[in-house]
């Protein structure tokens, strides 16, 4: 009777240690970079982390394979100072059953963020090795904003080729009327001249004055 | 009703303005730290002060005095000079029309990073997320983001230059506001140009005083300074190391497009163009260093940044295999370990020899780029780590586009004054052929747009200019010292001036200078004929990086053209001339001859 207690007693330890090794193939190895992440506000690593992680991957594996997950179904093995470790999941109906590493892997994916929040640390810090990681989706905006700013300027410089076009017909107009005007006046003063018969305009034809402002001999 | 006398500058001061914006351009700041970097930092400072007083400021000087004295553009100056010389002046307009057509394409390039610098994160800060979202995009991730960002989403680049692919919009758009913008700045000629100067010449040197500060605050920024001012003596005895010099004071002044002659040609006749010339010329060396010193401190911050993130990478490395706690290994004792672990478990670290980068702080600092590359990718990528990368981005950005600007304004000048000498043209209104020009130029131009246009850019800029100019001025110098005559220049300075110009300078016009330009096109033709096949980068997608393509026989045949084309002007107009004139003298022998029959 002893005996079975027992051996009942110690079964899930040593099970675990043969489900869960390192390079297993349905294992993950997950490493943590906490002083990276953390600086001064680092934890230390120790069995109430583990525990944490162990809870968040159980949540994960519940999300996505929408079955009841509890923390003892996740098993972590071969932890080493760098605060890297092996973990296996298994099936909550049957704990011989590990969950394979497709699954295990789409469920970190899907809950990757909470995952992370939970550890308070990022894709890079928490490393699924093998896992490929998700990345945000890009936010592109409905306008590329570089056009908005492209918009404005060439508006500005269009704007001031037109207002300088503009000012260099109207001052060139303003230009001709004003000539315009003075031409009449230059015309009326030369009616007025010739009808005076001023000599300093035109040639002055000898042949047909009098000689009489010049001085006799 | 007389004709309009010729445009003049408003004041002296526009005209030394409009020539430093002209001459201080993106040359100063992507050329001049690449060579002071390739030929032993300090020490080259030597060859080029020398360069810079025995052939920049007399043939500077030259220049002015021909416009200033002729008060014409190029092709009318040369003509005045020798009917014959006509040619030198149209050879001039030819390259500054190659050199519009695609400077302008850099402008749009400083267009569309300046537009893309106002989101909330620089977009070539971090690779974009590819379709499925499992991680970068390849192209992105075997190359770097900013490298990406260039080939692939500014320019999208083909792979070679035989394929051609369409017309990228973004870039046209940024083309097309690049000749809005020109057009604006000279569509009254030096009316409009006299006024923008003022802005274009000075503020950027507010923007590289501001970068000076930033830049020397950077972490990491004292190693980049301390390499480029340690002098490597035993450079000076390359002469590679001279004729750089000698080149980069010829190109950096920009001397041989006309567009000298054509600024001096709208001054006053009695404009004292001596003490302008020496100004502008020790301005423009003066910028060169000031912004070598700031991209060295940039380079610096860049370089030791990307040894810290090595050191990084590889402690991250040692960690993962050795499986160690984290704070046991830091950056300051990563190569302690590395010796410690390769002692205490070879095998394992045999293993991980391949992963394990050579981090090496002296290898990053020796990598010089120059040209587009360091404008557009290695200062983007320091801009990105800096804190509020936006504002120090469209700084940056800013003030590219206004050197730019200031160069294009020189060259569209330099082909609009001499046309516009000729009678024919002159009854045109200023704004409507200022602008057919610039239009002819934004249609041609629109090729450097296309997803080859990078290799096209590349082509024109190494093989559109160098030779056709160092001709040029080669005969320039050489007309007027002695088919002109010395004398002769001297009368006209002492005209002009009031006073003869130095001995000093006549020995430079006369003797120094031809002969320094003629060793200097003996030896671009020598390294032609050597250099087998030219090459140029082409960007392989798949590796993501650059790599060496021969040029295809099109390609050849096109620079050969670009570099004879300007060039055989001279003799075909020489030629053109001399029929002309025996057209002409026959024709007179002729009517000589009638006429005395007559009688």
């Amino acid at each position: 009777m002893l005996e079975k207690i027992f051996f009942f007693l110690c079964f899930p330890s040593v099970l675990a240690e043969m489900l869960c090794q390192p390079d297993a193939p349905e294992g993950f190895n997950v490493r943590l970079s906490i002083k990276t992440a953390l600086g001064e506000e680092a934890y230390e690593w120790n069995r109430n982390e583990k525990f944490f992680f162990q809870a968040a991957i159980a949540y994960a594996m519940s999300i996505h394979l929408k079955q009841e997950f509890s923390v003892s179904d996740v098993l972590v093995c071969n932890e080493t100072p760098r605060v890297s470790f092996w973990f296996v999941v298994t099936s909550p109906a049957n704990p011989l059953l590990l969950i394979d590493k497709a699954n295990v892997e789409m469920a970190v994916r899907k809950s990757r963020n909470r995952i992370n929040s939970a550890l308070l640390l990022s894709d890079t810090t928490m490393e699924f090795v093998g896992a490929l990681p998700t990345l945000a989706a890009p936010f592109i905006p409905a306008t590329p904003p570089w056009l908005i700013v492209f918009g404005v300027v060439i508006g500005l410089i269009a704007a001031g080729i037109v207002f300088l076009l503009v000012s260099t017909v109207v001052q060139k107009k303003r230009k001709k009327n004003q000539k315009t005007d003075e031409e009449d006046d230059d015309e009326e003063e030369r009616v007025k001249t010739v009808e005076n018969r001023n000599r300093s305009d035109g040639v002055y034809n000898a042949s047909f004055s009098d000689d009489e402002p010049n001085t006799q001999m | 009703m007389a004709k309009d006398a010729r445009d003049n500058w408003k004041n002296p001061t526009e005209f030394v303005l409009a020539c430093v914006s002209y001459a201080v351009g993106l040359g100063n700041v992507w050329r001049f730290p690449y060579l002071c970097q390739m030929h032993g930092g300090g020490g080259f400072l030597i060859p080029y002060l020398l360069m810079l007083f025995l052939e920049g400021v007399p043939l500077f000087y030259l220049e002015l005095a021909i416009g200033q004295k002729m008060r014409l553009g190029s092709i009318g100056a040369w003509t005045a000079i020798s009917p014959y010389l006509g040619g030198l002046g149209l050879a001039s307009v030819v390259t500054s029309l190659y050199l519009c057509l695609y400077y302008n394409i850099i402008n749009a390039w400083s267009f569309w990073y300046l537009f893309h610098s106002f989101q909330p994160v620089l977009p070539w800060a971090a690779c974009p997320v590819n379709s499925n979202r499992t991680g970068p995009i390849e192209e992105c991730e075997r190359a770097t983001p900013t490298q990406y960002f260039f080939y692939r989403e500014t320019l999208n680049i083909s792979p070679s230059i035989q394929e051609n692919g369409s017309i990228h919009t973004g870039q046209a758009l940024c083309f097309l506001l690049a000749w809005l913008i020109t057009y604006l700045f000279i569509v009254r000629g030096v009316k409009s140009t006299g006024k923008v100067v003022y802005f274009t010449a000075t503020f950027p040197y507010v923007v590289l005083f501001i970068y000076l500060i930033r830049g020397i605050t950077l972490h990491g920024a004292i190693n980049g300074v301390k390499y480029m001012f340690t002098p490597k003596m035993e450079e000076l005895s390359n002469p590679t190391t001279w004729i750089n010099a000698a080149t980069q004071i010829f190109f950096s002044l920009g001397l041989g497009f006309g567009s000298l002659i054509a600024f001096a040609s709208y001054n006053q006749y009695h404009n004292n163009f001596e003490h302008q010339a020496i100004i502008v010329s020790l301005i423009n060396s003066g910028t060169s260093i000031f912004s070598s010193v700031v991209t060295f401190a940039i380079y610096g911050f860049k370089a030791t940044l990307n040894y810290e993130n090595c050191l990084e990478r590889t402690r991250i490395v040692l960690l993962n295999t050795f499986s160690l706690a984290e704070d046991s290994i830091t950056i300051d004792n990563v190569f302690e370990w590395i010796g410690k672990l390769n002692k205490t478990y070879p095998e394992q670290f045999a293993e991980l020899s391949c992963k394990l980068e050579d981090c090496n702080l002296e290898s990053e600092l020796s990598t010089a780029v120059e040209g587009t590359g360091l404008a557009f990718i290695v200062y983007s990528e320091a801009i990105k780590n800096m804190p509020l990368s936006q504002l120090w981005s469209v700084l940056y950005f800013v003030m590219l586009l206004l050197l730019g600007m200031g160069s294009m304004l020189g060259n569209i000048t330099a082909i609009i004054t001499p046309l516009r000498d000729f009678k024919v043209l002159s009854c045109i209104s200023d704004e409507i052929f200022n602008g057919v020009v610039c239009l002819v130029c934004l249609l041609l131009g629109l090729g450097f747009t296309t997803s080859s246009g990078n290799y096209w850019f590349t082509m024109f800029n190494d093989y559109g200019a160098t030779f056709s100019l160092l001709f040029i001025v080669l005969i320039e110098v050489i007309t007027v010292s002695y088919f002109y005559g010395i004398k002769r220049f001297d009368k006209d300075i002492e005209d002009m001036l009031g006073h003869r110009p130095n001995w000093f300078w006549k020995i430079m016009w006369a003797g120094v200078s031809p002969l320094l330009l003629i060793g200097l096109l003996l030896f671009y033709v020598i390294n032609i004929i050597q250099g087998g096949i030219p090459t140029y980068q082409a960007w392989n997608k798949d590796l993501g990086k650059s790599e060496q393509m021969e040029y295809p026989l099109f390609g050849l045949v096109f620079i050969g053209l670009l570099s004879v084309s300007s060039v055989s002007c001279v003799p075909l107009t020489a030629l053109y001339v001399f029929w002309q004139r025996r057209k002409h003298a026959q024709r007179h022998k002729q009517q000589c001859t009638v006429n005395t029959v007559a009688a």
